[in-house]
């Protein structure tokens, strides 16, 4: 407190909007981060903390034992210790996860719990999470972001760090899963309904350095489950679960195949599957329950609860805390959110957590870094550095890329070229389709425009070679918005493939996708300008930011792709002439390859067949020649072990050069380039993507087929 | 009585199926009153992983990989089995329904059978149903044999008009379907006064017994209600499809809350484009 005194009010409420600044830094793209923090922690002392330690760590081995006695004898059925009608009537109870095999974890494995401090000072339990635990992403990624925002409060306490919690938690995840990989799943972009937050598993999957999937991403080998990905399916043996168990396994529950995982129950019963929490967990954190589980704590312990439920309107006894509203402050009661996982052998309780507002909205007042003081034991006391030194990061190797990423990054690249090559094409088109001379250069050049334009489906393809005016291009445009559609198919691959990009570079991207949507609303033809900014600073971003990893490649060659194909079906248009009417599409094609600068500088400006074509076809120093982008391709693809298409790539390349030395009937061989490209881009995506065709249900339909006497 | 048991089910694919997971309740279980002599489950071609396992109602299940490709997928259950409910007592000896539907929530294998399940939910227009043949004090067995005779009277059998997702609210609307919408309408009904229903999935004897009308739902899989009747009766069987008291001409599979618990053959493929399914069901009295 004397920490936050020293720094003033009004700097306070500036670091707190800073803080959440990089909070929506570090949410994935297009996720709304709905939760905002608190700069100011809830402390705990280190008396506090050891009691309610004690507290989570009885309370979770309970809910555990009483886990495992409902989906296995059910003795507190038979005692009437919880009403037959009232457990089996609930949708958390999973039957297909009773079973008396042994599991390969506990079900209850990780736990968080709510409470609050009653005015006598001490905690009580408001409500149990043992299915989702919400909030835990969070934890683990506030303190680090705090630590930078306000590192003046973490010199003035002996603050016990969340580091070395965590670290044994990913160590006991990876002891567990031997070989097998560790994921968080998610319900993913698709079904945002079944998410409650997915911004939470993103921070959580990134705070352990483990992958970020979906359902969609699974696949059933051999009774195990597997992950689909570029180094084909690999075996994950443990599954931090972000949705519902309600509807996970259609093979056994029934549902749309896509949506769940076919064969999960059984591989859990099987025990070649782990899942935090195993499904049908969440039974128990239903409040229906509460009034029983004193008695299950004799029951299953022997013991009393070291933590008692909360008895009365929590608003009215939970203790408060100041929390930053605009420039000033406010007092409001506080929630204590603690979190616990199975090591194996005991409980662990991360020492830290969330706190939130109670009232209002659940955490409308913001979430709160908890921080457990050590007072009596100097050596966490830190100098002027703050506590959390930079993070121990792990890798994840390129092979384990997510089939279902590298496709949303190959499509994203060829989007974001699309996007830019329309943004060129148009910009030449509009000012030329308006000055209306009848010379025949002209007219011939409008021609070829207009192809181009139909070509790109800007046009309709009955315009194509005929006479268009700029007014009339215009119209079209304003009525038919290409561009807001290629944007919207932008941003939703952006967002699709954000995982793989970093915070800062995702900002940056995002702002500039967003200037881009506002400069369309009005008028699209002006937005022209806003859209070759945005091709810009994606390339800049993903040549200056991205490591060439797996991911990257995807990226590059769908940007290779969709270059090439352009390039190429555009020059057969352009140069669909005799050797003497060739020089308007000859300009056309300098211009639209950005190139007039440097082929002026070059060549004087004197337009000349062969000079033009070595430069868009076969000049491997040009970025946007034909051979470039063949090259940057089979780099690509070499790099992937796709010896066989990466020997495609270089056959074209051969091919570009060959065309640069020949003058006339350029027109087919481009055509056939460019469909060269297309087969190369479905070879690409047959081999990395579509590893496994859509699963479809097989109904028993016997009984509907029942013959009629 | 003695039934030796054959249930093929033969898929056949236009396109290969490149994998197939299935999860099947196909071998018949255990219960008071039927002995399962020996079983067999076969199937072609030979999964890559087979698990057998007992489910939350004790019905075994069978799950089964297939990783090789293949354009046909024979599932063969055999089976003997003997038969023989135990009778009833005299309808006017058992307990008034009342207290069945006091007990049975409190207990823990039976609590669940009152409650709504997604195909034989009770509504209004159910209860009231069911509350026809159960006045107060009515004998339990009395009023589950008028309302077995009830629901076998007003429903119309006709195949291809449900399906396997048809609700015991939409047969009490149409009266018409097959006996897995005679038992939902039947289950549903009782749960809508509190009593505690089963879907029981099974077999009926292929030829009826001489003299005897043939049954509906034999030569193919057929299902039915059970009813509790308290502790000193226990579980009683009833086929509404056919008006019968379950006495030794049926063979049970599985049971469960409706047919979603029990249905003989989930699977999730790749590939396999259309598919043609046909199946043959024998249940033949063994002659000693």
């Amino acid at each position: 407190m004397e920490a936050f005194r020293a720094i003033g009010q009004e700097e306070m409420s500036r670091r707190a909007a800073a803080l959440n600044r990089q909070v929506r830094l570090a949410a994935p793209f297009g996720v709304v981060a709905t939760h905002h923090y608190d700069p100011l922690p809830a402390p705990l002392t280190a008396s506090e903390f050891a009691g309610i330690e004690a507290g989570v760590r009885q309370r979770a081995r309970m809910l555990n034992a009483l886990l495992d006695d409902i989906y296995g004898p059910q003795r507190v059925l038979h005692e009437g210790l919880i009403p037959p009608a009232l457990l089996l009537g609930k949708p958390h109870f999973i039957r297909s996860m009773r079973t008396g095999a042994v599991l390969k974890g506990p079900r209850l494995a990780l736990y968080a719990v709510d409470l609050i401090r009653g005015p006598d000072g001490k905690f009580q339990v408001l409500r149990d999470h043992t299915g989702i635990i919400p909030g835990l992403g969070h934890a683990l990624t506030l303190r680090r972001l705090a630590a930078t925002t306000i590192p003046e409060l973490f010199r003035s306490g002996g603050l016990r760090s969340l580091r070395p919690a965590k670290e044994m938690l990913v160590d006991h995840l990876q002891r567990e899963s031997q070989s097998g990989l560790i994921a968080v799943l998610s319900a993913g972009a698709a079904s945002l309904a079944y998410a409650p937050d997915m911004m939470d598993d993103a921070l959580l999957a990134r705070a352990l350095g483990v992958l970020l999937i979906e359902p969609g991403d699974l696949a059933t080998r051999g009774g195990a489950l597997h992950i689909k990905t570029l180094s084909g399916l690999l075996h994950v043996a443990t599954m931090i679960r972000g949705l519902s168990g309600i509807e996970l396994d259609p093979l056994e529950q029934g549902g749309r195949p896509g949506a769940g995982i076919p064969g999960a129950f059984g591989a859990i019963r099987a025990g070649v599957l782990n899942m935090l929490n195993m499904p049908g967990s969440a039974l128990i954190e239903d409040a229906d329950f509460a009034p029983f589980l004193e008695a299950a704590f004799q029951r299953f312990l022997g013991e009393d609860a070291l933590l008692p439920a909360a008895f009365g309107d929590p608003l009215a006894i939970a203790s408060k805390a100041p929390f930053i509203s605009g420039m000033g402050m406010v007092s409001t009661p506080l929630l204590f959110r603690l979190y616990a996982w199975h090591d194996g052998a005991d409980w662990q309780v991360l020492p830290g957590g969330l706190a939130f507002g109670l009232d209002g909205k659940a955490g409308s007042s913001g979430m709160k870094d908890i921080w457990v003081l050590d007072a009596d034991e100097p050596q966490f006391f830190a100098g002027a550095a703050p506590l959390e030194a930079p993070e121990r990061v792990t890798f994840l190797p390129a092979a384990h890329l997510p089939s279902r990423v590298a496709d949303n990054l190959f499509w994203l690249g060829r989007s974001v070229e699309r996007l830019e090559s329309a943004a060129r094409l148009l910009m030449l088109a509009l000012p030329r389709l308006e000055s209306g001379t009848s010379l025949p250069r002209d007219v011939a050049e409008r021609a070829l425009i207009t192809r181009c334009l139909a070509q790109a489906r800007m046009l309709p393809a009955d315009l194509a070679g005929g006479a268009v005016s700029g007014k009339f291009l215009r119209q079209i445009l304003a009525r038919r918005k290409p561009f807001a559609g290629l944007v919207k198919e932008a941003a939703r691959l952006l967002h699709a493939a954000s995982e793989r990009l970093s915070p800062s570079m995702l900002a940056t991207v995002q702002s500039a996708l967003d200037q881009v949507e506002d400069a369309l609303v009005p008028n699209e033809e002006l937005a022209l300008g806003t859209i070759l900014g945005f091709g810009a600073t994606f390339a800049g971003i993903a040549a200056e930011n991205m490591s060439r990893d797996g991911g990257w490649l995807f990226l590059e060659m769908g940007r290779r792709l969709e270059r090439g194909e352009i390039l190429a079906d555009t020059l057969a248009i352009l140069l669909d002439a005799a050797p003497e009417r060739l020089e308007p599409g000859l300009a056309l094609g300098i211009e639209l390859a950005d190139s007039v600068l440097s082929y002026d500088l070059r060549h004087a400006g004197i337009l000349a067949p062969a000079p033009v074509l070595a430069m868009l076809l076969a000049d491997a120093g040009n970025p946007r020649s034909l051979f470039f982008q063949c090259s940057a391709l089979r780099w690509s693809l070499e790099r992937l072990g796709a010896d066989d298409d990466a020997e495609q790539a270089r056959l074209l390349q051969a091919e570009a050069v060959n065309l640069a030395n020949r003058a006339t009937e350029l027109a087919t061989p481009l055509a056939t380039i460019a469909a060269r490209l297309r087969m190369l881009s479905d070879r690409v995506q047959r081999r990395f993507f579509t590893l496994l065709p859509e699963a479809h249900q097989l109904e028993d339909e016997e009984e509907v087929a029942a013959s009629s006497l | 009585m003695i039934y030796r048991l054959h249930h093929a089910t033969t898929y056949e694919y236009a396109e290969p199926v490149v994998l197939g997971t299935h999860f099947m309740h196909l071998v018949p279980r255990q219960r008071p009153g039927q002995v399962i002599r020996e079983s067999h489950l076969e199937i072609a071609p030979a999964p890559e992983l087979r698990r057998n396992e007992m489910d939350h109602f004790g019905n075994f299940t069978t799950t089964v990989s297939l990783t090789n490709p293949h354009r046909q997928f024979v599932v063969a259950v055999s089976a003997t089995v003997e038969v023989a409910q135990p009778r009833p007592p005299r309808a006017d000896l058992t307990p008034c329904w009342e207290e069945i539907a006091a007990v049975a929530p409190r207990r823990a294998e039976i609590a669940e059978f009152c409650l709504p399940s997604p195909l034989a939910a009770a509504n209004e227009g159910l209860a009231a149903y069911g509350a026809a043949d159960f006045e107060p004090g009515t004998p339990i067995l009395s009023g589950l044999l008028a309302l077995n005779k009830r629901v076998f009277t007003d429903m119309v059998y006709r195949g291809g008009v449900t399906n396997t997702g048809t609700t015991a609210a939409q047969v009490l609307k149409s009266k018409v379907g097959v006996c897995q919408d005679y038992a939902h309408f039947m289950i549903a009904a009782l749960r809508g006064i509190g009593l505690p229903a089963r879907y029981v999935s099974g077999y009926l004897r292929t030829l009826p017994i001489e003299g005897v009308e043939k049954r509906r739902g034999a030569d193919q899989s057929h299902a039915w209600v059970s009813a509790w009747l308290g502790d000193a009766i226990g579980w009683v069987d009833f086929d509404p499809t056919n008006n019968l008291l379950v006495y030794d001409e049926h063979v049970t599979l599985a049971w469960g809350r409706d047919f979603q618990d029990v249905s003989p053959l989930r699977g999730i493929i790749l590939g396999g484009g259309r598919h043609t399914l046909r199946v043959n069901v024998d249940l033949d009295p063994v002659l000693t």
